[in-house]
């Protein structure tokens, strides 16, 4: 559900807590982040940072400034202006990622943990069988389709929780049990309802079966998509797979290494809730 | 502002690094945490005794210290756990500003009482700025010197000094009091999540000595103790929560949460996750981080619960004592 009011919980004398409600929704993470931009327009004295999260935000607040119950009391305020009208604006890039479906990489990664740890239904069969996808061409379809939200980032710099805006490309799967002790830096996979890149080699549990030869943080910062900043995403961006081939990958990973390779942005569009809502009425309506 | 080489690093010690108050802010909704001294009390008056502002960068020591060469005159001060150090062989005592000459090494040695010694230079360690601070995080090699904690062979420089330095000391009663016993207390506010423990849950996860865990770094304090109790919201709730009843829909981790891993508590310190989908039911206030700065694997805690309206105060006096008219005295 969405709370009628958001509710606040200090989290010792710096952050509060605030939900908006307890769901993973696109409605409920959309107000997280409309809340988030109001908060940030409203440019309030003793707010320090947010960290807007799928149903829910972190604030870090000065109390010498001001006080908790002036914060919980002046967001409150911010909710009830940025939640009524529904035709919520938010600027929004478009961030263009080439995949390449069903690498080799994570290839060797899932064999690697069938070997070792469990034998395990490969991950892009186990997600063709739990959607009832015809095989990994449709999948792989089925996925590259729609453009999606960059719902949360969070846990590792740059790791992004990725929400599909069509509905139609939900695709969902368990995580792995136990997890895998490492993923192929760029990997992309799918946990719940929610894709992800992983940022660098780290450990994982979601379903994996693509990877890009674009990095999405650079902690060295040489290209210059990273100039001003380590990561590449922003909660309320969106982003699209660009499906490429192996001789493709291939020319990005070396322009890549080079320090020559410029990210796709696309930085001039606002997402309206409005009209997204209307154009998922009409989904339903043909449906 | 001219930066000048002050030091080469000879042993670089166990994972010292860089630190710098207030830490990397600004960044962490991309998942780059604030970092900064684990025990920022001891850290500020290492910076008072050699003349910097109070949050100037300084070198975080755990554990096992370092061994540096100074490269030029200068003035240093060192705080917080007693590492034994020597100057050119010579005992040297913390909590006193302390000129050295070019040439000279300081050696220091493995930590005797608490966990985390602060070596702070007169102008401050000047490395460059990564996303607005100082402050390593050598998880993801972010800050510090290049990136992570010093090794041997690098030469650190530092900035401008304020003017010429006092002999001075950290008035005795102005010092943190680092506890050596097998029990540490530690304050707690409660929430954000203390509603999934309930008052039973809540009342025994207080109750208990909590071992700290040899497994903890700064990015968390793994503790181990009695199983933990859930409240009934904690088993019943959407599927989207999770499956493990300390599984919560994926919310921000504040510095200081205890975070319910499973049945593990982990405290989130300077560098930890900055998002993830366990429950935090009670956090440590800012006043209060520096004790776990100082804790040992093998040492206890036990939970005292403070108001926030405590944990503000606390603050303000903590912040109060780490000033030069209040913390500090002639030697």
């Amino acid at each position: 559900m969405i709370y009628e009011t958001p509710r606040f919980y200090p989290a010792g004398d710096r952050y509060i807590e605030v939900e908006l409600g307890n769901e993973m929704s696109f409605d409920l993470n959309i107000a997280v982040h409309a809340l988030a931009a109001a908060i940030r327009a409203a440019d309030l004295p003793g707010v320090i940072e947010l960290i807007p999260e799928m149903a829910s935000m972190q604030i870090s607040y000065d109390a010498d400034r001001m006080s908790f119950a002036d914060v919980c009391r002046e967001v409150e305020q911010l909710y009830a202006l940025s939640s009524g009208a529904g035709d919520i604006e938010l600027d929004s890039r478009l961030i263009n990622i080439p995949i390449l479906y069903f690498d080799p990489w994570t290839e060797a990664c899932i064999a690697d943990y069938r070997s070792r740890v469990t034998d395990k239904t490969e991950d892009p069969e186990l997600l063709c069988a739990l959607n009832n996808l015809a095989g990994r061409s449709h999948l792989k379809r089925l996925h590259a389709a729609p453009e999606y939200w960059v719902a949360a980032l969070g846990f590792w710099p740059g790791l992004c929780s990725l929400m599909p805006l069509d509905p139609r490309s939900r695709i969902v799967a368990p995580k792995y049990n136990p997890p895998r002790s490492w993923t192929p830096k760029g990997a992309i996979g799918i946990g719940g309802a929610i894709t992800c890149i992983y940022p660098d080699r780290t450990p994982g549990g979601y379903q994996i079966f693509a990877r890009t030869p674009v990095p999405i943080w650079d902690r060295e910062q040489k290209l210059p998509a990273f100039r001003d900043n380590l990561a590449l995403f922003r909660p309320g961006d969106r982003v699209r797979f660009i499906p490429i081939e192996r001789d493709e990958y291939d020319y990005i990973e070396a322009k890549v290494s080079e320090g020559r390779y410029v990210h796709s942005v696309v930085d001039y569009q606002k997402f309206s809730m409005a009209n997204y809502r209307t154009w998922l009425r009409k989904l339903e309506h043909a449906a | 502002m001219s930066s000048r080489p002050f030091f080469e690093v000879v042993e670089p010690g166990l994972e010292t690094c860089v630190q710098e108050l207030p830490g990397r802010i600004g960044h962490w909704e991309q998942g780059f945490p604030p970092s900064g001294p684990a025990d920022a009390w001891s850290f500020r008056l290492a910076n008072l005794l050699v003349g910097n502002d109070r949050d100037a960068a300084a070198l975080e020591c755990q554990f096992l210290g370092p061994s540096l060469r100074f490269l030029a005159d200068g003035v240093i001060a060192m705080t917080g756990a007693e590492m034994m150090p020597r100057l050119d062989g010579a005992a040297v005592a913390l909590w006193q500003s302390l000129p050295v000459r070019a040439g000279q090494v300081l050696a220091t040695g493995g930590g005797r009482t608490g966990a985390r010694m602060y070596i702070a230079f007169a102008g401050g360690i000047d490395t460059p700025k990564v996303l607005g601070s100082r402050a390593t995080f050598h998880m993801a090699g972010v800050g510090g010197v290049e990136g992570f904690a010093i090794k041997a062979g690098q030469v650190l420089p530092v900035g401008e000094t304020a003017g010429p330095v006092m002999a001075q000391q950290i008035l005795p009663a102005m010092r943190p009091p680092i506890e050596t016993g097998k029990i540490v207390s530690v304050e707690v506010v409660a929430g954000p999540n203390d509603d999934w423990l309930g008052d039973a849950g809540a009342a025994g996860f207080l109750a208990a000595n909590w071992t700290v865990l040899a497994q903890s770094n700064r990015t968390g304090m793994r503790l181990k103790g009695p199983s933990i109790a859930f409240a009934p919201r904690a088993y019943d709730k959407l599927p989207e929560h999770g499956q493990d009843p300390a599984n919560i829909l994926d919310h921000g981790y504040p510095v200081g949460g205890i975070n319910i891993a499973g049945q593990t508590p982990i405290i989130l310190l300077q560098d930890a996750p900055s998002t993830g989908g366990f429950i935090n039911p009670f956090t440590v206030p800012s006043a209060a981080l520096w004790k776990l700065g100082q804790i040992r694997p093998g040492q206890q805690i036990r939970f005292t619960p403070v108001t926030l309206d405590d944990a503000h105060e606390m603050r303000r006096r903590q912040d109060l004592i780490c000033t030069a008219s209040q913390a500090l005295g002639p030697l």
